[in-house]
């Protein structure tokens, strides 16, 4: 496994900063992608130095139509080779549909979406289809549910999520392993650090720490897994999702829907 | 020369019967500044009188109090903060920590102070993987103790303050042990008084984890010397010596001279133990002893490194076993 070289998109806080200490602390080696300014040396340097890991950076914001082509040109020019691609950049939102402006729609849509799909098409480019490679992309719980104020954010990952299962099809019996991620809540950004404390209960029970989710992923992405949930509140309410009818779901919902209009 | 050139500078602190902020308050009196010492309660019985402090009623959760006390301070210390292990009302943390600072930082711009040195903790970068952790380095785990997320969500007002312009120098102290009053934040203090008294029988785990251990007078140094030289915007990791438990009770028998017999508990038990105080509180509102975020950090070390604050601040380490003996003669006087 030692030869192995991931690329992390949107490495330099949350979950891709996880990824990536997860990553190195297995002894295995890093190309770092997030925005200019983002800190990302400072990560990389942590994880060289903590970890004796060979990590490469590349800034460079992925919403800009030429940036997954730059990425994979840089790799060929540093003459890096990746075997692991984790789509991990994305942007949230958790807002009514009115409240953000087209901007910000055309941004989410092109991080989540566009940008999932490049990378991955290039991936399959880059590497040499003989020996193991790994994909893993970042859906979302989301993406299973639909949640009022996720709108766009949900449909990004119900995106994410059919396109994976769709490849892990198209793949099947090749040495490309593509696994689907799909956490709950996760404590990442402050204003999240904020809002999921104020949580009680079960709500509370689904949220997990980034460390733990970027383990849990990587150890159900070299095992193969084609999904995987981490936590077990999650896994528990994606079963609930599949026994409970349709019209069920429809009512919670709407009472959910009910107490956050009135909130 | 100190104490002319420091003559009727007026200077507030927050915090001032904390374990930093008492002694912060006489070493600043004694060099002659005028010291403001907020707090909630004057008679207070951890604060120390000094004819250059004078105390102040307030809170800085109460912005007329913040405003009255800041009026015509020169410099700010903010020391004050929910320190604690656990908070019956969970809230406190945030109102305390967060909005706290937030409060004494809008004053300080507002009244036009010249700098805030905000007390800050290493608990922001928490538990270390592998090496000291330095200034630069990111926190690599999640942020399950209430405390240490609070903590770090307050450096992130002081960063959006810094960027208003506001002069804001960090400082993050380690474990901070010494001579003071033992309270609920303060850990060294119960270990120390503990095992002088035969109370304390147990070592958590191998006892291989490591901590850093700050003394008291050195992080005070470290405060003063961060207002005079610290940089705008920068944090400076105020530690000391990266001790083991093992390493902390040797130490403490050579000191002393006594031998107690120190029990190794597993972490596991610790965990199992601390799931029942956690249940106890949930179901009867007790008071929790231990808490199981706090059991999973016994495995962690903590190590951090001084050496940008030794290297700017001028910062002084006084060596663990020269500490803690100064530690011990201070509770045994007592």
């Amino acid at each position: 496994m030692k030869q192995l070289t991931a690329l992390i998109t949107g490495a330099s806080e949350g979950l891709g900063k996880s990824f990536a200490i997860e990553w190195a602390q297995r002894g295995l080696n890093l190309v770092l992608v997030a925005l200019p300014n983002s800190g990302l040396d400072y990560l990389a340097n942590y994880l060289r130095v903590n970890f004796n890991a060979k990590v490469f950076c590349i800034e460079i914001d992925l919403t800009e139509s030429t940036s997954a082509n730059q990425i994979f040109e840089q790799l060929k020019v540093m003459e890096i080779e990746i075997n692991v691609l984790i789509n991990n950049a994305g942007l949230g939102n958790w807002s009514w549909f009115e409240d953000k402006n087209t901007d910000f729609y055309r941004t989410q849509i092109e991080l989540n979406i566009t940008n999932t799909v490049l990378l991955t098409r290039l991936f399959l480019n880059h590497i040499d289809k003989a020996k193991a490679s790994y994909i893993l992309n970042v859906g979302s719980l989301g993406g299973h549910f639909i949640v009022p104020k996720k709108q766009v954010y949900g449909a990004t990952k119900s995106f994410i999520g059919y396109f994976t299962r769709c490849l892990q099809l198209e793949l099947s019996g090749t040495n490309v392993h593509i696994s689907l991620l799909s956490p709950g809540g996760i404590n990442t950004k402050p204003e999240l650090l904020v809002m999921n404390h104020t949580l009680k209960g079960f709500a509370k029970a689904t949220i997990l720490e980034a460390d733990y989710v970027a383990k849990t992923a990587i150890d159900g992405m070299f095992k193969g897994k084609k999904e995987i949930i981490p936590g077990f509140a999650n896994r528990f309410l994606v079963l609930l999702d599949k026994i409970i009818p349709t019209f069920l779901k429809e009512i919670i919902i709407r009472r959910k829907l009910r107490t956050i209009l009135t909130a | 020369m100190e104490a002319i050139n420091h003559k009727y500078l007026r200077v507030l602190v927050t915090g001032a019967s904390g374990f930093i902020g008492r002694k912060l308050c006489l070493s600043l009196a004694e060099t002659g500044h005028d010291v403001v010492a907020l707090c909630r309660d004057t008679e207070h019985p951890f604060l120390i009188r000094h004819r250059n402090i004078h105390f102040v009623k307030g809170d800085i959760l109460e912005v007329k109090s913040l405003a009255k006390a800041m009026k015509g301070c020169a410099q700010v210390y903010h020391t004050a903060a929910m320190a604690k292990m656990w908070c019956k009302n969970e809230t406190d943390f945030y109102d305390v920590n967060v909005t706290g600072t937030a409060n004494v930082l809008s004053c300080a711009l507002k009244s036009g102070v010249d700098r805030v040195v905000h007390t800050s903790t290493c608990g922001v970068w928490g538990p270390t993987l592998n090496l000291p952790v330095s200034e630069n380095d990111p926190r690599a785990v999640g942020f399950p103790i209430s405390y240490e997320r609070t903590k770090y969500l307050a450096e992130l007002e002081v960063k959006a303050f810094v960027q208003k312009g506001l002069d804001v120098v960090i400082v993050n102290p380690s474990r901070v042990y010494g001579d003071g009053p033992i309270t609920d934040s303060n850990t060294v203090s119960k270990m120390v008084t503990g095992y002088i008294g035969g109370t304390w029988h147990f070592i958590p785990g191998d006892g291989k984890a490591i901590a850093n251990y700050a003394f008291v007078d050195d992080v005070v140094e470290g405060h003063i010397a961060a207002m005079q030289h610290g940089r705008n915007g920068e944090r400076y990791i105020l530690g000391g010596e990266d001790v083991s438990f093992n390493g902390f009770f040797n130490t403490l028998k050579q000191i002393t001279g006594k031998k107690r017999s120190l029990y190794k508990i597993p972490v596991s038990i610790i965990k199992a133990y601390s799931m029942l105080e956690f249940l106890k509180n949930r179901l009867f509102k007790l008071t929790p002893f231990f808490l199981p975020e706090f059991a999973d950090r016994l495995k962690c070390n903590q190590q951090y490194c001084s050496n940008k604050a030794i290297a700017e601040l001028n910062y002084r380490i006084t060596p663990f076993a020269v500490g803690l003996g100064k530690t011990v003669n201070h509770f045994q006087r007592n």
